[in-house]
C-alpha cells in the first residue's frame, strides 16, 4: 500500500504506479504530450511536471514512481511558469496553420496552448521549414508540426512491433520517417494516427474534408473484417464515414487497430453497391421492385420443394452477416424450406476445425481469451500467419514475444519474422507429420492425463504408429523440450493446414497437444462471425446453440418455438452441397452474404455446379461473381447500417451499432422473414434486438442473453449456458497417407494483411496499399526461373491459369508458390482443385502442382 | 547482400554481446567500409544480417554524426573546431580548405578528392587545432602543415 | 608524486604487455586475485576514490549497488568516450597504457562478479581501437583476460565497443543504450544501472581514469592511496590543459592542486606573456571563470564552492584575445548539436540560444537579447531530461554573469571586436 498527498488530497494505491498515474486515478489532470496511455512513460515533453517536497526541483510526474507520504502539487506559479516556457519552445519551430491544419479541433498542443499558453512568441529567427510529404498513398507527414514526442514510433515500435518509422537525425534536426523516407510502405495499422497528438502525421483518406466539431455522430461498433472483433468508433457526417477510430478504453483491442479496420471502410459507400432487387429475365439481370423479386424467390423455393423436396434445396449462410442474419437464416432454411443443407464458406477451415475440436475435447475448447496469449510462456504458431489473418490478434503474440514468451512457428508466418524464437520447417504439404511428432514426444516424457481415455487411446496408437520413425526435421526436438518446460502454453492454428485431404491428422496432432499441454487453443479466423453463425445454427448437423438436429427432443423444442417442422437428418457440409449442385442432386441455393465462386477451390467447378441449379438466389451487399449467376439478387444492407451482434474468436459476443441510414438495401434477416412469410412460415420480429430475444431463449448457449449485457462487454463464453455439444467418443481413422510433393513448384494459399475476402477489394485505401494479387515465391525458385521482383508470370494448372507479378521472397524456403484470393481474374481458389477430407469436410488443396512462366519482363 | 567473409566477420561480432542488436553499430562501421558510405543497400544489408527492422537501422545510423549519410569524397577530412581548436585559429583553417581545396565545410570537393566534416572536439585540444584524415590523426595544424599531409592523399 | 596513470608513457613501446610487465605491471592482479572480491571492495571504499568521469560519485558506493543485486550475469563498461569537449585526458592511457586499464578492469570485475566487459570507445579515436585491441589480444594470450585467469578459475571477457559519434554517449545510460546498438538516448532513472543496465542487467559503468586507478589501489592499499591528494576526494588526477598557455596537455597531480597552480606552474603560464581572461576549468559544461577566481582547488569539493565544477578536468585557458560571446556562441553550437532531442527544454533551447548568441556574435543582437538569453536559459535549467541540457544553460548563465559587459558591447557596436 502506497499512500501520498496530492494536491492536499490522500491517495492509497494498491499498485505501483507513476504520480501522474495515480494522479489521473484520483481525477486530477496533468497536462502531457508525449505519454500515453498506450505507451511506456517516456520523459521527453517535460510538460507533466509537479512539485514534490523534500526534492529540489521540478519533477516528471510521468516518470516519478509515486511513494509513500510523497507530497506532490500539481499547479503553481512556478509550475505554471514552465510549463507555459516549454510550450513556447514547442511553438518556436511549430508552424502556426491551424486554420489550415487538419487536426486543429482536437490537436493537444492547441489545447495545451490554449490553457497555459504563451501569448506571444519571442522567437524571431527562421522556423524549421520542412515540406510537407504526399508521397505516401496514405499517410501524410508533415514534420514542421512534429514535436518529437515520438509516441508514433513508439507506437510501431513497441506496441504495433512493426517498427517502419523512426527518428531521423537527433536534436532540434530529428524528425519521423519511414525507412524509404518516401512511402511508408509498412502494416498500415494507423496507429500512429492515433496517438500524434499534433497534426504531423494524417490519414489521406479524409484529410481537408471535415473539421472534427462537424461531425454529426459517432457510433461504436465492432469491425466487419476479421475473428478478432475489434470495437472501433465511427465518424459520421451526413450518413457518410468520415472517419474510423479506435478507443483506449474500447474492446479487445484497446485502441490498436489493423489495415483493414482502420482504412477498410470504404467499401460501405462504393458505387457499385446493388441499390435494387435483380431478376433474371431473358437471360440478363434486370432491375426489380421487392415485392416483385421476394414472390418470385417464395415461389419458386416452394415449387422445388414441393416437388423434389426440401433435401433438394441448400442454403449458405455467411460469417459476414450477423448472429441474428445467420439464426433467421437457418430458422427460414429448415422451416421454410424445409432443409438441414445449410452451412458456408466457413467450413473450409475454421468451421471444420471448430467442430473436430468440440466433438474430440468438449464444447468451449476455443473459448479463450486474447489476453491468455499475451501471458503466455510459449506459443505455438501453426497454419497461417496470425499477424496478417487476424493482426490484432498477432500483436498479443508479438507483445508475448517482447516480454520474453518463446514463439515456434511451424511454417511460415512473416509478420512473425522478427518475433519467433524458433521455426520448423516441415516438408511440403506434411505438417501433420511434424505435428505427430512433436505429440508423441511430449507423451513419452509426460504419458496420457486420463481425463479422456478416447485422446489417451488415440495417442497411444499414434505413438506406437509412427515410434522410432522420425523425420529428421530440424527443431522438432527443441520444439517438444520448450512445450515440456512451459507452464502455459498457447496454441495458435491457422486454417492453411485443415486445408488437406487428411487435415484431421494435423488436427488430431494439435488437439492432442492442446489436451496433454492443457493449452489454449486459438483458431485464426479470417472472417468477422465465424463462430457466431456455428453458435446460431448454420451448420448442417445442429441447430442454434450445438443442439444436434437428428435428436427429436432437440428438434421438439424449437419446432415447437418456430411452430413448424424441422427435417430430422443432418444436412449437407459446403462441398457436398457444390458437389449435389453439380449433381443435380441440389436444385435450389440460396447464398446469403457470400461469394462462393471465389471462396471455394476449384473455382471452374464451382461454376459449372452451380450453373446446373434450377434456381439461385444470392442475397449481397454487392453483384459477386456469384451474384452475377443468380436468378434473383437481393439487395442486403451491410456493416454500420444495420445493428446485430457478432461472435468473435474468443467467443465473445459484441454489438454492432447502426450508424448510417441508406435507402436502398433490407437487413438480411428481414428479408428471410418477409420470404418465410411469403412461404406460409411466419417468422417476424420486430427488430434485430427481438431475433435475438428469440435466440436466448431457443438456444441454450445463448440462454437469457440480453442486448444489455452484450453492450456491457459480459456476453463471454459460456454466458448463462453450459457447455452442451457431445463428445465425439472416438478418434476417428489416420490414413498414412503421407506422400513427398517434389514437383517444381506447387501453389499454395496467401492470405495478404490488407485483404480479406473479396469486400475489401471495395476499400480504395486498401486497394492502393495492395492493389493485385501477387506471386509469392522463394529465392530459389525465382533463381531457377531467372525471375526477378515485379516479373510477370503466368501460372497454370489443370483447373485454370492466370497472370499475376512475381515477389520474390527470401523467406519461403520450399517449392509452394502463395497467391491470395482476393482478386477478380488471378484468385488462387481458380487455380486450385480439391479433394475432400472424409472427416472434416475440408477441402483438402495439397499438390496442385503449377506451372510457372515469365511472360514479360519488369517495365 | 554481403559477401559470406563480411557475414562471417558479423557474426563473429554478434558473439561478443548478449543479444544480435548490439552487433547494429560495428556492423554500420563494416557497412560504410563495403559500400563508402550508408546507403539504403548497405543499411538494407545490415537489417538482414541482423534480423532488424530497416526503420530501426537508419534511425540508430543517423543518430551517430561519423557515419556518412551521403556519399564522401575518397579522403574525409574531420577537423575539430571546438573551443580549444577554435581559439588557435581551426576557423581559419576551415576557410583555407575551402579556398585551397575548393571543400566546402560539411561538404565535398568538386574533384571528389576531399570531404570536410567539422568536428566537435576530438581529445587533441592539447595540441589544437587537429584533425584526422580518414582514420589518421594530425594535430598541431598550420595552413602549410596541412598542405603537406594532404600531399599524401591524392 | 610518483606517476601512476602515465607511469612508463615516455618509453616507446608502453602499450606493449612485456613492457607493462617489466615495469611491474599485472602484479596488482596476482595480487587481487589472493584477494576476496570483497575485501577488494573495502580498499576500494577505504581509498576514498571518487569516479573520473565527471560527477564524482564514490566509486565503492556505486560497487556495493551493483554487487547487492543479485541478478546475474552483470557487466562492467568502461567509459571510455572521453567526448567532453576540452577533455583529452584518458585518451593516454588508452593509447599509451592500455594494460592498465586492462588490469584495473580485470580486478574490478573479479571484485564485482561481472565476467564481461566492454571498453566503449568513442569513434573519434580510432587509434586507440587498435592499440587496445592488441593489447586484449596479448592479454587473453598471457591468460590475463579468458575463462581461467592465472589459473584462478575467474573468467573475465573484454571488448571494445566503438562509438559512432555523440557526445551525449558520455551519460551512462545513454552509453548503455548505444552499446545495445540503439541511439544514445538517456534512460529515465530509477532503476539506475547498477540494477537495471545492460541488457537489463546490473551494470557497473566507470570511467577510464577511475578503473585505471584500481591497480594502484590494491598495490599500496586503500588507506594509503586516501593520503593523496584532498583529503575528501583524494588520489591522484589527470588534469588536461589547453588554450592559451606555454605548456599545453596533461599533467597527473595530486587531487585537489590549485587551478593557478595548474596553470602557471605546470602548463607554463599563459602564451606568449599574454594576459589571462578567463578559464573554463572542467570542459565546456562546466561554467566559465574569471581570471580572478583561479585560487580553488580543482576537485569535487572545492570548484562548486568557486562557482564551477571540476568536471573531467579539462582546463581552457583563455586570454585577453579571446571573444567571450564567440566562445558561448560555439559552445551552444556545440550543445545543439549534441543535444540527443529527447526531451523538450534541451533540444528546442539549444536551438534557440544557439541562434540568439549566433545574431549576438554576428553583429545584429537587439536590446533585450540578454534577458532573452537568460529567461530561456532559466527554463531549460533543472528541467532538460540529463545534464547536457543543465550544462548548457549554465555555460550561457555563467558567461553572462562574468561577461555581461562584452554582450553589450556587441550588442551597442553591432560588431565583435576579438581577434580570436
Ligand atoms: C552529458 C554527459 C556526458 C558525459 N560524458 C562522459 C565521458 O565522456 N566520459 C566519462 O567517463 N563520463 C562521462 N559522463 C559521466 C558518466 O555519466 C558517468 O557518470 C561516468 O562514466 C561514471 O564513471 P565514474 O564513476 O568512474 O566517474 C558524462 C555525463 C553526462 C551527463
Ligand atoms: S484485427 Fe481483425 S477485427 Fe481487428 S481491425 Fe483488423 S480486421 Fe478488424
Ligand atoms: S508527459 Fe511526462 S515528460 Fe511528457
Amino acid at each position: 500500500m502506497i499512500t501520498l498527498t496530492i494536491n492536499e488530497k490522500e491517495i492509497t494505491l494498491d499498485k505501483p504506479m507513476s504520480v501522474l498515474d495515480a494522479a489521473r486515478k484520483a481525477g486530477i489532470k496533468i497536462p502531457t504530450l508525449c505519454h500515453h496511455e498506450a505507451l511506456k512513460p517516456y520523459g521527453g515533453c517535460r510538460l507533466c511536471v509537479v512539485e514534490v517536497e523534500r526534492m529540489p526541483k521540478l519533477q516528471n510526474s510521468c516518470t516519478l514512481m509515486a511513494a509513500d507520504g510523497m507530497v506532490v502539487r500539481t499547479e503553481s506559479e512556478e509550475i505554471s511558469r514552465t510549463r507555459r516556457g516549454i510550450l513556447e519552445f514547442l511553438l518556436i519551430n511549430h508552424p502556426l496553420d491551424c486554420p489550415y491544419c487538419d487536426k486543429a479541433g482536437e490537436c493537444e498542443l492547441q489545447d495545451l496552448v490554449n490553457r497555459y499558453g504563451p501569448t506571444t512568441g519571442r522567437y524571431t529567427e527562421e522556423k524549421r521549414k520542412v515540406p510537407e510529404s504526399h508521397k505516401d498513398h496514405i499517410l501524410a507527414r508533415n514534420m514542421e508540426r512534429c514535436v518529437v514526442c515520438t509516441r508514433c514510433v513508439r507506437m510501431c515500435n513497441d506496441v504495433q512491433g512493426a517498427s517502419a518509422i523512426s527518428v531521423i537525425g537527433r536534436g532540434n534536426r530529428s524528425r519521423v520517417e519511414p525507412f524509404s523516407s518516401e512511402s511508408f510502405n509498412c502494416e498500415y495499422c494507423g496507429n500512429c494516427l492515433t496517438v500524434c497528438p499534433v497534426g504531423a502525421i494524417l490519414s489521406r483518406l479524409y484529410i481537408h474534408s471535415f473539421r472534427p466539431w462537424q461531425l454529426d455522430r459517432e457510433v461504436e461498433t465492432v469491425c466487419p473484417y476479421c475473428g478478432v472483433g475489434c470495437s472501433l468508433v465511427v465518424q459520421v457526417r451526413d450518413d457518410s464515414i468520415k472517419r474510423v477510430i479506435p478507443r483506449m478504453d474500447l474492446g479487445v483491442n484497446r485502441g490498436l487497430l489493423c489495415s483493414r479496420g482502420r482504412f477498410g471502410y470504404e467499401y460501405i459507400h462504393s458505387e457499385d453497391r446493388l441499390r435494387t432487387p435483380l431478376v433474371r429475365k431473358d437471360g440478363t439481370l434486370q432491375q426489380a421492385t421487392w415485392s416483385e423479386a421476394l414472390d418470385i424467390v417464395a415461389a419458386k423455393l416452394t415449387a422445388v420443394k414441393n416437388a423434389e423436396g426440401g433435401a433438394s434445396i441448400a442454403g449458405i449462410a455467411s460469417p459476414r452477416c450477423t448472429n441474428e442474419d445467420n439464426y433467421v437464416f437457418q430458422r427460414f432454411m429448415r422451416t421454410a424450406c424445409g432443409t438441414n443443407n445449410i452451412d458456408s464458406v466457413s467450413r473450409t477451415g475454421f468451421a471444420a476445425a471448430q467442430k473436430y475440436f468440440e466433438d474430440l475435447l468438449g464444447q468451449g475448447i476455443t473459448a479463450n481469451l486474447l489476453d491468455g496469449l499475451k501471458n503466455s510462456e510459449t506459443i505455438l504458431v501453426l497454419g497461417d500467419d496470425p499477424a496478417a489473418v487476424n493482426p490484432v490478434l498477432g500483436l498479443s503474440i508479438r507483445e508475448a514475444a517482447r516480454r520474453g514468451a518463446g514463439v515456434i512457428v511451424v511454417g511460415y508466418a512473416k509478420g512473425l519474422d522478427k518475433f519467433r524464437t524458433l521455426q520448423v520447417i516441415p516438408r511440403v504439404f506434411r505438417e501433420a507429420e511434424v505435428l505427430e511428432e512433436v505429440l508423441t514426444g511430449v507423451f513419452s516424457d509426460r504419458g496420457v492425463r486420463g481425463d479422456m481415455p478416447y485422446v489417451d487411446k488415440g495417442i497411444r496408437e499414434l505413438s506406437d504408429r509412427i515410434s522410432g520413425k522420425k523425420t529428421g526435421i530440424e527443431g522438432i526436438d527443441e520444439t517438444v523440450k520448450k512445450l515440456l518446460q512451459s507452464a502455459s502454453t498457447s496454441i495458435v492454428l491457422g486454417m492453411d493446414i485443415v486445408q488437406r485431404s487428411d487435415g484431421h491428422r494435423a488436427l488430431f496432432a494439435v488437439a492432442g497437444l492442446t489436451y496433454l499441454l492443457e493449452a489454449r487453443l486459438y483458431l485464426l479466423s479470417g472472417r468477422p462471425n465465424e463462430q457466431g453463425l456455428i453458435d446460431a445454427g448454420c451448420v448442417p448437423d445442429m441447430l442454434p446453440g450445438g443442439r444436434p438436429v437428428n435428436v427429436p427432443d432437440f428438434r421438439g423444442k424449437f419446432e415447437a418455438v418456430w411452430k413448424a417442422a424441422v427435417p430430422d437428418r443432418e444436412g449437407l457440409t459446403l462441398l457436398e452441397i457444390i458437389e449435389g449442385a453439380g449433381k443435380g442432386n441440389i436444385k435450389a441455393l440460396y447464398v446469403m452474404g457470400d461469394n462462393p465462386v471465389r471462396n471455394i477451390p476449384h473455382s471452374s467447378f464451382v461454376k459449372e455446379a452451380l450453373r446446373s441449379l434450377d434456381f439461385l438466389v444470392v442475397q449481397d451487399i454487392f453483384l459477386s461473381e456469384t451474384a452475377e449467376m443468380a436468378d434473383v439478387v437481393l439487395p442486403a444492407l451491410g456493416w454500420t447500417e444495420k445493428s446485430g451482434t457478432y461472435t468473435n474468436l474468443e467467443r465473445r459476443i459484441q454489438l454492432l451499432r447502426k450508424a448510417v441510414e441508406t435507402s436502398s438495401g433490407m437487413e438480411d434477416w428481414r428479408i428471410l422473414s418477409e420470404l418465410s412469410r411469403r412461404m406460409g412460415v411466419p417468422a417476424s420480429y420486430s427488430g434485430p434486438e427481438d431475433v435475438m430475444r428469440e435466440l436466448a431463449r431457443v438456444s441454450p448457449l445463448h440462454r437469457d442473453l440480453t442486448y444489455g449485457e452484450i453492450a456491457a462487454g459480459d456476453a463471454l463464453w459460456p454466458y448463462h449456458g453450459e457447455p452442451l455439444r457431445g463428445e465425439m467418443y472416438e478418434v476417428p481413422e489416420m490414413p498414412d497417407g503421407a506422400k513427398d510433393y517434389n514437383a517444381d513448384f506447387y501453389l499454395a494459399v496467401d492470405k495478404p494483411l490488407f485483404h480479406s475476402g473479396t469486400l475489401s477489394r471495395r476499400s480504395r485505401a486498401l486497394m492502393k496499399i495492395c492493389p493485385e494479387a501477387t506471386v509469392r515465391i522463394g529465392a530459389a525458385g525465382a533463381a531457377k526461373l531467372g525471375l526477378k521482383e515485379g516479373d510477370k508470370v503466368r501460372l497454370s494448372t489443370p483447373a485454370g491459369s492466370c497472370e499475376a507479378p512475381v515477389s520474390v521472397d527470401g523467406t519461403i524456403m520450399d517449392n509452394r508458390v502463395f497467391l491470395s484470393g482476393n482478386f477478380t481474374g488471378s484468385g488462387v481458389y481458380d487455380l486450385m482443385n480439391f479433394s475432400i477430407d472424409k472427416i472434416t469436410k475440408a477441402p483438402g488443396t495439397e499438390g496442385c502442382e503449377v506451372k510457372i512462366e515469365k511472360i514479360q519482363g519488369r517495365g | 547482400m554481403f559477401n559470406d567473409t563480411v557475414l562471417k566477420e558479423i557474426e563473429g561480432i554478434k558473439a561478443k554481446y548478449p543479444d544480435r542488436r548490439s552487433a547494429l553499430l560495428p556492423s554500420l562501421y563494416i557497412a560504410q567500409r563495403e559500400f563508402g558510405w550508408l546507403s539504403r543497400e548497405a543499411m538494407t544489408c545490415v537489417a538482414r544480417s541482423l534480423n532488424l527492422p530497416e526503420a530501426v537501422v537508419r534511425g540508430t545510423a543517423s543518430f551517430y554524426s561519423m557515419y556518412k549519410h551521403k556519399p564522401a569524397g575518397r579522403h574525409v577530412i574531420q577537423l575539430c573546431t571546438n573551443i580549444s581548436c577554435m581559439i588557435l585559429g581551426a576557423g581559419k583553417l576551415v576557410d583555407f580548405l575551402e579556398t585551397r581545396y575548393g571543400v566546402p565545410a560539411n561538404g565535398t570537393s568538386g574533384d571528389g578528392r576531399f570531404s570536410l566534416v567539422i568536428m566537435e572536439c576530438i581529445g587533441a585540444c592539447g595540441t589544437a587545432p587537429a584533425m584526422l584524415v580518414n582514420t589518421d590523426f594530425y594535430d598541431n595544424l598550420s595552413e602549410k602543415r596541412i598542405e603537406e599531409i594532404l600531399e599524401n592523399y591524392k | 608524486m610518483e606517476k601512476v596513470l602515465l607511469k612508463n608513457i615516455d618509453n616507446p613501446n608502453s602499450a606493449d604487455i612485456g613492457e607493462y610487465r617489466k615495469a611491474g605491471g599485472y602484479r596488482s592482479l596476482a595480487k587481487a586475485l589472493q584477494m576476496q572480491p570483497a575485501d577488494i571492495v573495502e580498499e576500494v571504499k577505504k581509498s576514498g576514490i571518487r569516479g573520473r568521469g565527471g560527477a564524482g560519485f564514490p566509486t565503492a558506493m556505486k560497487w556495493n549497488f551493483a554487487m547487492a543485486d543479485p541478478k546475474f550475469p552483470k557487466y562492467l563498461i568502461c567509459n571510455a568516450d572521453e567526448g567532453e569537449p576540452g577533455t583529452f585526458k584518458d585518451r593516454p592511457i588508452l593509447e599509451k597504457n592500455p594494460h592498465l586499464l586492462i588490469e584495473g578492469m580485470v580486478i574490478s570485475g573479479y571484485a564485482l562478479g561481472a565476467e564481461y566487459g566492454y571498453i566503449y570507445l568513442r569513434g573519434e579515436y580510432p587509434a586507440a581501437k587498435d592499440i587496445l585491441e592488441g593489447a586484449i589480444e596479448q592479454a587473453y594470450k598471457e591468460n590475463f583476460l579468458g575463462d581461467d585467469i592465472l589459473g584462478k578459475g575467474v573468467r573475465f571477457r573484454l571488448s571494445v565497443h566503438q562509438g559512432a559519434g555523440a557526445y551525449i554517449c558520455g551519460e551512462e545510460t545513454a552509453l548503455i543504450e548505444s552499446i545495445e546498438g540503439k541511439k544514445g538516448q538517456p534512460r529515465t532513472k530509477p532503476p539506475f544501472p547498477v540494477n537495471v543496465g545492460a541488457w537489463s542487467m546490473p551494470t557497473i559503468v566507470n570511467n577510464v581514469e577511475t578503473l585505471s586507478n584500481i591497480p594502484y589501489i590494491i598495490e599500496i592499499g586503500g588507506e594509503a592511496y586516501s593520503a593523496i591528494g584532498s583529503s575528501d576526494c583524494p588520489g591522484p588526477k589527470l588534469y588536461c590543459v589547453s588554450g592559451f598557455v606555454e605548456n599545453p596537455g596533461v599533467y597527473e597531480l595530486p587531487m585537489g592542486t590549485s587551478l593557478r597552480d595548474i596553470i602557471y606552474k605546470h602548463a607554463g603560464g599563459i602564451k606568449d606573456n599574454g594576459k589571462l581572461k578567463a578559464v573554463i576549468p572542467g570542459g565546456i559544461s562546466t561554467p566559465v571563470l574569471p581570471a580572478d577566481a583561479i585560487d580553488c582547488a580543482m576537485d569535487f569539493v572545492a570548484m562548486p564552492k568557486a562557482g564551477s565544477m571540476l568536471g573531467s578536468g579539462a582546463v581552457i585557458v583563455m586570454d585577453e584575445s579571446v571573444c567571450m560571446v564567440r566562445v558561448t556562441y560555439r559552445a551552444m553550437k556545440f550543445f545543439e548539436h549534441e543535444s540527443c532531442g529527447k526531451c523538450t527544454p534541451c533540444r528546442e533551447g539549444t536551438d534557440w540560444l544557439r541562434k540568439i548568441l549566433e545574431r549576438i556574435e554576428h553583429g545584429k543582437g537587439r536590446e533585450g537579447d540578454i534577458n532573452l538569453l537568460s529567461d530561456v536559459a532559466g527554463v531549460m535549467s533543472g528541467r532538460t531530461f540529463c545534464p547536457l541540457g543543465d550544462g548548457a544553460a549554465g555555460v550561457v548563465t555563467g558567461m553572462i554573469k562574468h561577461f555581461r559587459s562584452e554582450f553589450e558591447e556587441h550588442i551597442r557596436d553591432k560588431q565583435c571586436k576579438f581577434r580570436n
